[in-house]
This record gives C-alpha cells, sequence and structure tokens, in this order.
C-alpha cells in the first residue's frame, strides 16, 4: 500500500511536469519568424522583393533608431518620385531571395492563424497603401494571398495583425510584403518595421467580414487613407482613357479631384471604355475582397464635365462577376453632365451591399460621345 | 346540428320531431332520400358554379412564397430550352416536320432523365405540328411543354414597341397561338418575350418613338420604353387570361433588368421567366426580384458551356459542377426550404443538345462542326476566363446532350454528357450542401 501510494505521489508530481514540457515544446511551434533583428538566426524570409517604382525606396535593414525590440529595426524611405512612372511602390519578404514564384521555396506554414508586425512613421501620418501575406504567383504560387490596409502610421509604435484563420498556408514564399502610392504620400513617407512573425494562436477566429461603418469612401482626395477601392478595372478602350486621380483643377471638397479623358479613338476597337474601382486591385472576382457595406442605403459622387453635355452610359455599383461575385448591382444612368458640379446618387435600399468587389464604375461610348469627353469626379462615398 | 343532418341519416332521425319518428322507418328512409338527393345535387351545381381551380395556376401561400400547382398538385419545373436542329443546319430549319421525329428520342431521355417540361421559344406556322410535337412528348414521356413568343423581337428593323400597329399584330399572333394550343394537355405555361427589355435601354435591337425621342433626358427616355414595353406585354397577358384561365403568363425578361418599370405596367403578369447566366450562383437574384417585383421566378435560361476556351478542349466537368450548383439553389429557392426566399418555381436549362450553327449562322460550312471559337466573355465562368480576350464562352457548347454525326444517316446520334448523370441525381435526392469544386 505504501509503494502504491508512494507511485501515485510521484505520478501527481512527474505529470505536471511533462505536461509543461510538452508545452513548452508547442509553445516553440507558435510562432515562424519572418525578421526579428539583424542577422537573427531566427529571420526566415528577405526583403528582396522590390516592386513598382522601386528607385523610390531606400531600405536599411540594420537601423538602430529606436527599435522596437532587440537592436535593430528596418527603415523605408518612400520618396514618392515615381522614378519609375509606376506612382506606387512596395517590397515583397521573399524565400529564397528574388523568388517571383519562378522556382520552390517558401514554407509550409499550416498551423499559422496570424502574421503580426511592429510599425512606426517616422512623423506619424505616413499611409501603407496596404500589407500583404502570400500572393506570389508564378509557376510555383503562394496557397494564400491576404491582405489589410490601407494603414496609417503613428510615430510611436503599434503592433497589427492580419487574420490568417481559416486560409490554406501550406506554402508561403512571399511572407510578408508592404506597398504604397505617391498620391497617399505626396511628399514621400519614413517608416520603420520590425518583429515580423506567423503566429498560432488558439483564441482567434477566421475573421467574417465585419460590416464597414459608414460613410466609406472610394475616393475622397488623392492622399487620403480613407480611399477604399482602386480604379484598376479598365475596361474596353482603355487606351482611350486618362486617369487623374490628383486633378487640381476646380475639386468639389479637399485638394484634388479625379480627371478623366476619353479620346474616344476605339484604341481597342470596342467603342466604349470605362474604370471600375476594385478591391483588392485589379481583381475581376478571382479573388476575395471587397467590404461588407450592408448599413450602406446610397452611394453618393459628385461630376461635373469639361464642357458640359458629356453622356456617361452608366454609373455603377457592384456587378462583378467571378468565382468571388460582388452580392449585388445597382446602376444609373445614361447621365448627361452639367458644366458645374453636381450630385448623383445610387439607390442601394434593398440591395445586397453585404460583398462588394466593385466600389464604383463608369462607362462612356463613342456613339454618345464623338468627340470624347473629359469629366470630373469628386467625393465618392457609401452612405 | 345541421353539419350532422347532412352527414348521417340515422341521426336525423333522432333530431327529427316526434311526429315524424312515429311513421315507418321505410317511409323515413324514402324522404331522407327525397330530401337529400335534391341537396346534393344543389350542392354539386353549386360546386360546379363556383370557378373551378385551373389546370395549372400559381399559389401563393401564407407565408408569401409561390408554388405552381398543376393538376391540384405542386409542380417544380425540372426543363430544358429544346431546339433540336441537327449538325450542319441552321436556325432557319423546320424541325418541326423532320421525318426522323428528333422528339421521340429525345423524349425518351428526358424521361430517363426526370425531366418534366422543355420550353420552346415560339411556335411554329404549322399548328398542327405544333400539336404534335407537344402531344407526343406529353402523352408518351409525360413531358409538358411552356411555349413562347419573342413578340416580334428579331423582327427587322427593330421592334416598334409603341406603334399600334405593331402592337395589335404581334397581339393577334399571340391570341392566335393561345386559342390553337390551350387545349392541349402538354401545355405548361406561356412566356412573352425572351430578352426585350434589353431593347428600351438600348443594348439590343433599340427602337424608340416620337413622344420619347422628344425627351431630352436619356434616362427618362429609358423609363419611357420600359413603361411602354411592359405595358404591352401587361395587355397581352390580361387578353390571354380571358380566353385561357388555365395557364399562367410568364414575362420574359434578361436578368432583373427593368423589372422595377414591370412592377407598376405589368400586374397582370403571373410570374417572371428570366435569363441569368451569372456562374454558380444566382447571387441576390430572388430576393432582389421579391423587392422589386413581388412575383414568382422560373429560371427559364441558364446554364454553362463544357468547352474550356483556355484549355481549348472539352470539359464535361466544369459544366456540370456549374449546373449542379444553380439547381441547388433553384432548390433552396423553392416555396417551404427554409433559408431561401420561396419565390421559384424551378428552371429550364440551356440546352438540351449543342446547337452547331451558332457561332457562325451565316456559314454553312461551319454548321458541320462543333466551333470551338468563343465571341463572348462572363467572368462567372471563371475556369476558363483566362482564354484570348476573355472570351470564355462557347456558344456551341451547351447542350447537355452531344450530338455527333449518324454514320448510316438519320437522326443525329445522342450521347448524354455528365451534367445530364449529375443532375439526374441530383433530382432524385437533392443534396442542399455547397460543394465548391469540380467534381472529377
Amino acid at each position: 500500500m505504501k509503494k502504491l501510494v508512494m507511485m501515485l505521489a510521484v505520478l501527481a508530481l512527474a505529470i505536471p511536469a511533462f505536461s509543461l514540457a510538452e508545452e513548452n515544446a508547442a509553445d516553440v511551434k507558435k510562432e515562424f519568424v519572418v525578421y526579428a533583428d539583424k542577422n537573427s538566426r531566427v529571420n526566415h524570409y528577405i526583403p528582396s522583393g522590390w516592386m513598382g517604382d522601386y528607385g523610390d525606396i531606400k531600405m536599411n535593414d540594420q537601423s538602430a533608431d529606436n527599435p522596437h525590440s532587440g537592436t535593430t529595426s528596418i527603415q523605408f524611405v518612400y520618396s514618392g518620385k515615381r522614378t519609375q512612372n509606376n506612382g506606387w511602390a512596395g517590397v515583397y519578404w521573399q524565400n529564397p531571395a528574388n523568388n517571383w514564384g519562378n522556382k520552390k521555396g517558401g514554407f509550409d506554414l499550416s498551423g499559422m492563424n496570424k502574421l503580426t508586425f511592429w510599425a512606426r512613421g517616422a512623423k506619424g501620418g505616413e499611409v501603407l497603401q496596404k500589407v500583404m501575406v502570400g500572393g506570389i504567383k508564378g509557376t510555383y504560387p503562394d496557397s494564400s494571398v491576404v491582405e489589410m490596409g490601407p494603414i496609417e502610421l503613428t510615430d510611436t509604435w503599434k503592433e497589427y495583425t492580419v487574420n490568417l484563420s481559416d486560409k490554406d498556408l501550406s506554402y508561403i514564399n512571399g511572407g510578408f510584403g508592404w506597398t504604397t502610392t505617391a498620391d497617399l504620400n505626396p511628399d514621400g513617407a519614413t517608416f520603420y518595421i520590425d518583429d515580423i512573425k506567423f503566429e498560432s494562436d488558439s483564441a482567434l477566429k477566421p475573421e467574417g467580414k465585419k460590416q464597414e461603418a459608414l460613410p466609406l469612401y472610394v475616393y475622397s482626395d488623392r492622399s487620403s487613407a480613407r480611399n477604399h477601392y482602386i480604379p484598376s478595372g479598365w475596361m474596353g478602350d482603355y487606351g482611350d482613357i486618362k486617369y487623374d486621380g490628383s486633378s487640381k483643377e476646380d475639386p468639389y471638397l479637399g485638394d484634388t479631384c479625379i480627371k478623366l479623358v476619353y479620346n474616344a479613338l476605339k484604341a481597342q476597337g470596342a467603342g466604349w471604355a470605362g474604370i471600375f474601382w476594385q478591391n483588392p486591385a485589379n481583381n475581376w472576382g478571382t479573388v476575395d475582397g471587397g467590404f461588407d457595406l450592408s448599413k450602406a442605403t446610397k452611394l453618393t459622387f459628385w461630376a461635373r464635365g469639361a464642357k458640359g453635355g458629356e453622356r456617361i452610359e452608366e454609373f455603377k455599383v457592384g456587378g462583378i462577376m467571378g468565382e468571388f461575385s460582388d452580392s449585388d448591382s445597382a446602376v444609373i444612368g445614361p447621365v448627361i453632365l452639367d458644366k458645374e458640379w453636381k450630385q448623383y446618387t445610387i439607390d442601394l435600399k434593398g440591395k445586397d451591399m453585404s460583398y462588394i468587389i466593385g466600389g464604383f464604375c463608369w462607362s462612356a461610348n463613342v456613339d454618345n460621345n464623338p468627340e470624347g469627353a473629359t469629366f470630373y469626379l469628386d467625393e465618392i462615398k457609401f452612405e | 346540428m345541421n353539419k350532422t343532418l347532412l352527414r348521417d341519416g340515422s341521426q336525423l332521425k333522432a333530431c327529427l320531431p316526434d311526429r315524424q319518428a312515429k311513421v315507418s322507418p321505410f317511409r323515413g328512409r324514402f324522404t331522407l332520400v327525397l330530401r337529400t338527393v335534391p341537396a346534393i345535387c344543389l350542392l354539386l351545381i353549386a360546386c360546379v358554379g363556383c370557378s373551378p381551380k385551373p389546370k395549372v395556376y400559381i399559389q401563393k401561400l401564407k407565408n408569401s412564397q409561390y408554388r405552381l400547382i398543376v393538376d391540384r398538385k405542386p409542380y417544380v419545373v425540372k426543363g430544358v430550352c429544346y431546339n433540336p436542329i441537327p449538325i450542319g443546319k441552321n436556325h432557319e430549319y423546320d424541325w418541326w416536320s423532320d421525318p426522323d421525329k428528333p422528339w421521340l428520342v429525345d423524349g425518351k431521355l428526358m424521361k430517363e432523365m426526370g425531366i418534366n417540361t422543355i420550353r420552346l421559344y415560339q411556335s411554329h406556322e404549322d399548328i398542327e405540328e405544333v400539336k404534335t410535337v407537344i402531344r407526343d412528348l406529353y402523352e408518351r414521356f409525360g413531358v409538358r411543354t411552356i411555349i413562347g413568343s419573342w413578340l416580334g423581337f428579331w423582327e427587322y428593323p427593330c421592334p416598334f414597341y409603341g406603334d399600334n400597329k405593331f402592337r395589335e399584330r404581334i397581339k393577334k399572333e399571340v391570341l392566335d397561338m393561345v386559342t390553337a394550343l390551350k387545349d392541349e394537355p402538354g401545355i405548361l405555361l406561356w412566356v412573352l418575350g425572351n430578352e426585350n427589355n434589353y431593347s428600351c435601354i438600348g443594348t439590343v435591337n433599340p427602337w424608340s418613338s416620337e413622344e420619347i425621342d422628344k425627351e431630352p433626358d436619356p434616362q427618362k427616355q429609358k423609363a419611357m420604353r420600359a413603361n411602354t414595353y411592359y405595358s404591352f406585354v401587361n395587355d397581352i397577358a390580361k387578353d390571354i387570361h380571358k380566353i385561357d384561365p388555365n395557364h399562367p403568363v410568364a414575362l420574359g425578361n434578361g436578368e432583373l433588368t427593368g423589372l422595377e418599370y414591370a412592377n407598376k405596367a405589368a400586374p397582370d403578369v403571373d410570374l417572371v421567366a428570366c435569363i441569368i447566366y451569372r456562374g454558380k450562383t444566382f447571387g441576390n437574384l430572388f430576393r432582389s426580384l421579391k423587392a422589386t417585383f413581388d412575383k414568382p421566378i422560373l429560371l427559364s435560361e441558364f446554364g454553362a458551356d463544357c468547352y474550356d476556351a483556355y484549355l481549348k478542349k472539352e470539359d464535361q466537368d466544369m459544366q456540370a459542377f456549374f449546373l449542379e450548383s444553380q439547381w441547388r439553389q433553384i432548390y433552396e429557392n423553392l416555396a417551404g426550404k427554409n433559408d431561401g426566399v420561396g419565390n421559384c418555381l424551378g428552371g429550364t436549362i440551356f440546352e438540351w443538345t449543342d446547337e452547331w450553327w451558332k457561332h457562325d449562322e451565316n456559314n454553312p460550312d461551319s454548321w458541320n462542326t462543333c466551333d470551338t471559337s468563343s465571341n463572348w466573355s462572363n467572368g462567372s465562368y471563371y475556369f476558363d476566363i483566362k482564354a484570348e480576350g476573355n472570351k470564355n464562352m462557347n456558344e456551341e457548347w451547351f447542350g447537355i446532350v452531344a450530338m455527333s454525326k449518324n454514320p448510316d444517316g438519320g437522326l443525329d446520334i445522342r450521347t448524354p454528357r455528365k451534367s445530364y448523370y449529375v443532375i439526374r441525381e441530383f433530382w432524385k435526392s437533392p443534396q442542399l450542401k455547397h460543394n465548391n469544386k469540380k467534381r472529377k
């Protein structure tokens, strides 16, 4: 009997100790570092994928200027000078370096469900258009793409989290990335990033699309962090369109408005042209994106023609169809523009706005604008 | 008490005054017969006098859902669009008088699949031939017929819906057809127009009138055209109801475009019959219709092609994937389903057999091959959207039954595609759980 009691006592003491050891082992597996410190042995990705106006970017990956932890952080200086004439720039952390999906690399990060990083601006107010996990295509494409943004930085360190729950992380070559634009940062931006890592968080739940608060802007001003959609979906005779998202020609509100010149020369032979504002950029329903705008009852915008009399066939919300289709669409038109600013409304009452990739769209045609059309848009927003 | 009296003679006796209770039971029974027979006759006459339920009608349920009733039973339209143009011919071919009688072979295959309805877009000038087809399909295979009218949509130069002469002529054509066919037991319902609403917004066969031309605002012009067109459809629907109370009248419509005008201009149509090509999901279609024009909906044209324009090869999995997903949504939105809107009556898949003339209808040489060229794009059918110019829709590959030339002559050989079997199984045991992958 004594022996039995002794054995039970030993077991009682041993089992918690064993469990603790197991827990520690699990803890080790609970994170996977992208970047911790310069030369840290736990870094797994390399910030080698410079994109867009790469000449606008300077990187110091051993900045000792107030790192969030350790001895260094990464400093980026983005000039916004459009060196390669793109108007945007960004950096991907890849594995191996410079892997744009042309070779096998990356990691199987199954089991992780979030990516966290710390960031701060040199002054505060710097805007990252978005940050990304995955999304590199090519022969060996990443198994997922998740984007978050825009993010307006503060001048103090702040932690940001990308929710990766329910995402297929079985092959991730683009471990982390950011992009920004000259419009969002007309005077450039200096910012710092530190402690980028994947984590496993059992308390984290899949991020259903949250209903966005209103008003939600499609376009407010060229450098506004409140802009939510990108004018990336050029259609029809796209060669006939010139887009200027920072026109200072008598904006309705703020510093800038959108100027559109449609020359009606039928560059692609379609006889019509138009632009969809999408989220993320170039999303024709091919990737999960967009916003839950269920609370919206209308989309309003201001428009004017350069001469007056320009005819726009359609102004539209939603209607993109693909694997991830918009949940509904609403349209007004044809609209004949005045020379003076006038507000237009697309009624969304009774519409299912729970999933909208295509936030706004216009289209015009040659038949009704044989000489082309120049027109302006401003303050496009869901209310 | 009266209820008891009518129901049971023996109890009648107990209820009679004592004076009558004393007479012979025989006499009592005779009196009962004398009294009840006329009463029953009166009841029967009264019942006959009440308007009887139509043969086919739409029932609006207490929860505002809709269902189609045929011969007093709920009926889900499990149909196909039918236009059996043989290889080497185009749409002008008179298949109604085809000596091979394709509908006899097709009807058998349809019955085996579970199809209960075909949709014919238009009648034919020889109405006896039309009756033969309808009768053969119904009597031999239990397949009913939805028959429509283009309402002059394809007339040259364009359909003048604002012109009284044009309207009267078209209306007469439709009413003549209804009069001739309304007593055919195989008729299910009538469809007025197809996607004629697009002519109101000017995208197909645009038309106008002097009054509309005077209006400077193009948005108001659009509204005027829509009101004119839908009012015309409503006039025809009302006249059909007068001569044929036994079959519902559908408004054919491309998507839901313009139905906000139909809401006021066409209250007398019984349902809408919509053409919808939205890939794997109908999206907000059912709810949106409920909000704009509260009528039941028949998906009168929907489906998917089975040619991968990107990989340049036939892909029956792709077609079956889309069709199964579409039928799942149709079933989810039938009356009585928990999560749906309950305003869907079923659908007719586009289409039964491929049509080899469609890509180039003016080039007879091309009618002998199932053309793999595509001339339109639809991102909803996303598997092959990366095809050149994003043109992924292959008009000649929509059949759920493939055709090939018969080496012995006669009717082209019919070979059911995968979707034929997948939908057959779905109808036998509808699984509403979502499946997002192409089956191999």
